[in-house]
């Protein structure tokens, strides 16, 4: 390593409260929700040249759930189309940093779950399988196998693991901030600290007019509106008229003090939402379902998780029991009752574009549907996608339903 | 591996007549260390020391007394650079010796990142450095300190090439933790877990108060007098917090304030930090973390009374080891009996500092006065100082003496609302004329709602105390109506 | 040692690395916080977010009295997860309505 001065400043980060810039009086396209899903279309539409957009975030970058997830990515699921989906956005993840100029700390040291009943063990069995077919690496291991992965388990009571080793883990801020400058310096316009308070439609006389957003810091006028607040795009859509039927979960999550490095796998176990890996800092990271929640917003930490993880956790890796907490927060999963998200426009609604619905899986999936997003709005052909996971979907019963959730 | 320079011992020898019991467990008079008078300098303030008892450090036999903590025992016996620090393997050792800093992690009988400044010492207890390779004082890894002189920005370092940034990666994940993963327990048995214990209902406290130091205890001793059932807690591993640190007052007055709760009818416990209040749990709990149990506890008011914690001075090098906080320097001097220098500077201008100044040179030690320091100089500790006129002293300490900044994190948590306020030290605590916070039912005094001293922050406990146990009757008033 | 200057201590982040992530325009102490790391280690921001604060209001003009700590988040003291973990929490949250989630989670959990 040598040293070397970090790059000089750029003028494309966020500016404080007090220092935003007016807002223009139009643009092409206004993204709802400066996090993942809204920064990745926004830099794909810039990339393919429609860099007319104003995003529009209400906080800080990294405020909602971009910036309080676990950071893991992985490519076991239940369905061929989000195995594929996920196969693509780890290649796109691994091109990141050159692609945008920013470290997000990628750590490809798979994906261990853990099976403690036959029933779970079938599970990881039918879809390594599935998983096999679209060239994923996933093996179906015996409790002992999965111990010489990570020595520490106690993997009495557990029935198989499933692993597949280039899953992995990578750090969620710098995402954003790589999203983020890159659209900017491609022309892209982010507005930081700016809340959206209401939508009036195109005039019901002009087919091709404009939607105004009202914002806090004024209005703007726009001829495609990109819903991507995530656990707040149902109140988004709601000022449009839209009702949308994802609905936001709370979801705890702690970081302990920093070990060496010793724990390679994200390690999750089926049925109890337990999940936790390794930091780039040397942090045991992750969190644990809370069974019985109700739907909120809400995101103040509780004792009830740091007393069911720590369970979880003394049971699992009995070592882990003098690691001492750190800190612990919380933040929305954006969930919908087939496990899948909801993209496209409403019916009625031409111009008005849903990205939502992302199951708490937004982040790893935010290059792949990003990517395909911004090809779609420059004029692309759509991909499948947008034909299966629409809103319309949740009134005529044509779920997809994916079983492969963590939490 | 931990070097230690030979030399006499830095305790005072000092366990005559003159001498003081500690208030808390662990402190209690045992066999004598050096019998004799208390020596010039320590005014009779001076710890009576516990039983003899001998650490291993890494294999090495380190003479401690019971009582000490494992920094202070360590430093007594010359070991300086006790571990390495996380990115740069800059050395490292105790700034604040309250438990606040995170400066003084080192491996304690098998457990990583432990504070060794509030770690009992005990006979055979294991103590060991971290992070660094062959030993604290001389790591291959400072390297990494001078290849990044100024600091790095990691985000944007080697993104130009991607087999660069792949060794990166692989060199960041290799280097990255502090503490290796604790020892696992024998045949890899499942850790203790202690239930939790719950102090709600009919067992619940009136008044709960935060922070056993002059504020607090004060505040204890008036709401206990006023009637209410008051129970203070403390982080510290013996209560009197900055009692514990001030030469005008030292373990004496920390052990009458005690007494004086005590005997009011208030319950004071050391070493049990709160962790949080969880205001959706059980009704809203206060968690307090205790040596052998998590407790929850349901009080009908609570006090903050977390006083401050030390902070440091910015200047070149101010985190080498022998930069200590001036609270720091007075807990070894009267709460330990250890001198803390030969030659001293004293840096800054808050209000303690001109007394500081003054006992340590009554402990025979040479002082120098700056209003700030330019620049640390040493290796594993520090050897000189740049004052702020330029001119360069010898030295073996350097004692900040900045505005200690409000404790507020834990009333924070709460919901309390604060306003920073450079001038009194930093997020101070907003409360009324009666020391109500922002919330109902939850009460600040002291230091935490802005920097006052001992002094000012015992007359503002006794006040706030008594508003608190007002508001504490009403309170039981209200639920004995309710049906 | 190098003559940095540390601003914290846990996460070694030096003065130059405030400096810097100011100059990129990063202003909420949020964001300062999440892009150099301060305030994230063992002691959790007790060392160092006076200091960070101070430097915000010097540096970016914005008065003392409108510039908010970053969330404080428990536990304010580290705690072994085993003194988590034992028994007596069952009944921590009680809130339950119709509106139940259970049945939204797939078999992973």
């Amino acid at each position: 390593m040598a040293p070397r001065d970090p790059p000089p400043p750029t003028p494309t980060a966020t500016p404080g409260p007090a220092e935003q810039p007016a807002l223009p009086a139009r643009a092409e396209t206004v993204v709802i929700g400066g996090g993942v899903i809204g920064l990745a279309i926004a830099w794909n539409l810039a990339r393919l040249g429609k860099s007319d957009i104003v995003i529009l975030e209400r906080s800080y970058l990294a405020a909602g759930a971009s910036g309080r997830n676990g950071g893991g990515i992985r490519q076991q699921w239940s369905t061929e189309l989000n195995i594929r989906l996920m196969q693509e956005s780890v290649a796109l993840v691994k091109r990141f940093t050159a692609d945008l100029g920013i470290n997000v700390w990628l750590r490809q040291g798979g994906y261990l779950f853990l099976a403690r009943t036959d029933t779970e063990r079938g599970f990881l069995e039918q879809n390594a399988a599935l998983q096999q077919r679209c060239g994923v690496g996933t093996r179906v291991l015996t409790p002992a196998e999965a111990n010489e992965i990570v020595p520490e388990l106690d993997v009495s009571g557990f029935a198989a693991a499933a692993y597949n080793p280039s899953d992995g883990i990578l750090f969620p801020w710098p995402f954003l901030w790589g999203y983020a400058d890159g659209a900017v310096k491609l022309g892209a316009r982010l507005h930081c600290f700016t809340d959206v308070t209401a939508i009036d439609r195109p005039p019901a006389n002009d087919a091709a007019g404009d939607f105004t957003v009202h914002t806090s810091r004024g209005a703007i006028r726009a001829h495609r509106v990109i819903n991507a607040a995530g656990a707040w795009s149902p109140e988004i859509a709601r000022l449009v008229g839209v009702e949308l039927p994802d609905r936001p979960v709370r979801h705890e999550i702690l970081s302990t003090e920093p070990l060496k490095p010793f724990l390679r796998p994200m390690v999750s176990v089926l049925g109890t939402g337990l999940y936790f890996s390794q930091s780039m800092r040397g942090e045991i990271v992750g969190g644990v379902s809370i069974h019985g929640d109700r739907h909120t917003l809400a995101m103040g930490s509780r004792l009830k998780f740091l007393t069911t993880m720590a369970r979880a956790l003394c049971e699992l890796v009995p070592q882990f029991g003098e690691v001492q907490v750190l800190r612990q927060w919380a933040g929305p999963y954006d969930v919908t009752v087939d496990g899948n998200p909801i993209l496209g426009e409403p019916p009625g609604l031409p111009r008005f574009y849903l990205c939502c619905g992302f199951m708490g899986h937004g982040f790893m999936m935010a290059p792949v549907i990003g990517k395909y997003y911004g090809e779609w709005l420059a004029g692309g052909k759509p991909h499948e996608i947008f034909d299966k996971w629409t809103l319309a979907r949740f009134a005529s019963g044509q779920l997809a339903k994916e079983t492969f959730i963590i939490g | 591996m931990i070097d230690r320079r030979l030399q006499p011992s830095l305790r005072f020898s000092g366990n005559g007549p003159g001498a003081l019991a500690g208030p808390g467990p662990g402190d209690g008079p045992g066999a004598a260390g050096q019998p004799g008078a208390p020596e010039a300098g320590t005014r009779g303030r001076l710890l009576a020391r516990g039983e003899a008892v001998t650490l291993d450090l890494e294999g090495d036999p380190v003479p401690a007394f019971r009582g000490e903590t494992v920094a202070v025992a360590l430093f007594a016996s010359g070991a300086r650079a006790l571990s390495r620090s996380l990115k740069y393997h800059r050395p490292r050792s105790f700034f604040c010796l309250a438990g606040h800093c995170g400066a003084c992690l080192m491996r304690i009988d098998g457990r990583p990142n432990v504070k060794a400044c509030q770690t009992p010492c005990s006979d055979g207890l294991r103590v060991a450095s971290q992070n660094a390779w062959p030993s604290a004082e001389h790591d291959a890894f400072g390297v990494v300190d001078w290849l990044f002189p100024r600091g790095m920005d990691h985000h944007h370092m080697f993104t130009g090439s991607r087999a660069m940034n792949a060794v990166l990666r692989k060199v960041t994940r290799q280097m990255s933790g502090l503490g290796r993963l604790p020892d696992p327990r024998p045949g890899n048995v499942r850790p203790e877990t202690p239930p939790l214990r719950r102090l709600a209902g009919a067992s619940a406290p009136d008044v709960l108060v935060v922070g056993a130091g002059p504020a607090g205890l004060a505040a204890a001793t008036a709401a206990a007098r006023a009637g209410a059932r008051v129970l203070g807690i403390d982080d510290g591993a013996v209560p009197g917090g900055s009692l514990l640190a001030d030469p005008g007052h030292g373990l004496a007055a920390a052990a009458s304030s005690v007494r004086e709760a005590r005997a009011a009818g208030a319950e004071v416990r050391a070493a049990s930090p709160m962790i949080g209040y969880f205001p959706e749990d059980g009704g809203g709990l206060a968690a307090i973390r205790t040596p052998d149990a998590l407790w929850l506890v349901q009080p009908r008011t609570t006090i903050y009374a977390t006083g401050g914690y030390d902070q440091n001075a910015l200047f070149e090098d101010n985190d080498r080891p022998g930069v200590i906080s001036g609270r720091a320097a007075g807990r070894l001097l009267v709460r330990f009996g250890v001198r803390p220098a030969r030659r001293a500077v004293v840096a800054g201008d808050a209000p303690y500092a001109a007394a500081l100044a003054a006992e340590l040179a009554a402990a025979g030690i040479t002082v120098t006065r700056t209003p700030r320091v330019q620049r640390a100089h040493g290796r594993a500790w520090v050897s000189a100082a740049t004052l702020a006129d330029g001119s360069r002293v010898t030295c073996d300490l350097i004692a900040v003496c900045e505005t200690p900044a409000p404790a507020s994190e834990p009333a924070r948590q709460h919901g309390c609302a604060v306003t920073l306020q450079p001038a009194r030290g930093g997020f101070c605590i907003d409360t009324d004329a009666a020391g109500l916070t922002s919330l109902p039912g939850v009460f600040a005094c002291g230091d935490v709602t802005g920097y006052q001293g001992p002094d000012a922050a015992a007359l503002d406990g006794a006040r706030v105390g008594a508003a608190a146990a007002a508001a504490a009757s009403a309170a039981r008033a209200r639920e004995a109506a309710t049906p | 040692m190098s003559g940095k200057v540390i601003v914290c201590r846990c996460e070694d982040v030096t003065l130059h690395d405030v400096e810097h992530t100011l100059a990129r325009g990063y202003r909420d102490i949020e964001e300062v916080k999440r892009y150099t790391g301060f305030g994230t280690g063992p002691c959790q921001g007790k060392e160092c977010l006076r200091v960070v604060a101070c430097l915000l209001a010097e540096r970016t003009g914005v008065a003392p009295s409108a510039i908010a700590p970053f969330t404080t988040r428990p536990p304010i003291a580290s705690v072994p997860l085993r003194l988590l973990a034992g028994p007596g929490a069952e009944d921590l949250t009680s809130a339950r309505d119709d509106d139940a989630t259970d049945e939204d989670h797939g078999m992973a959990g």
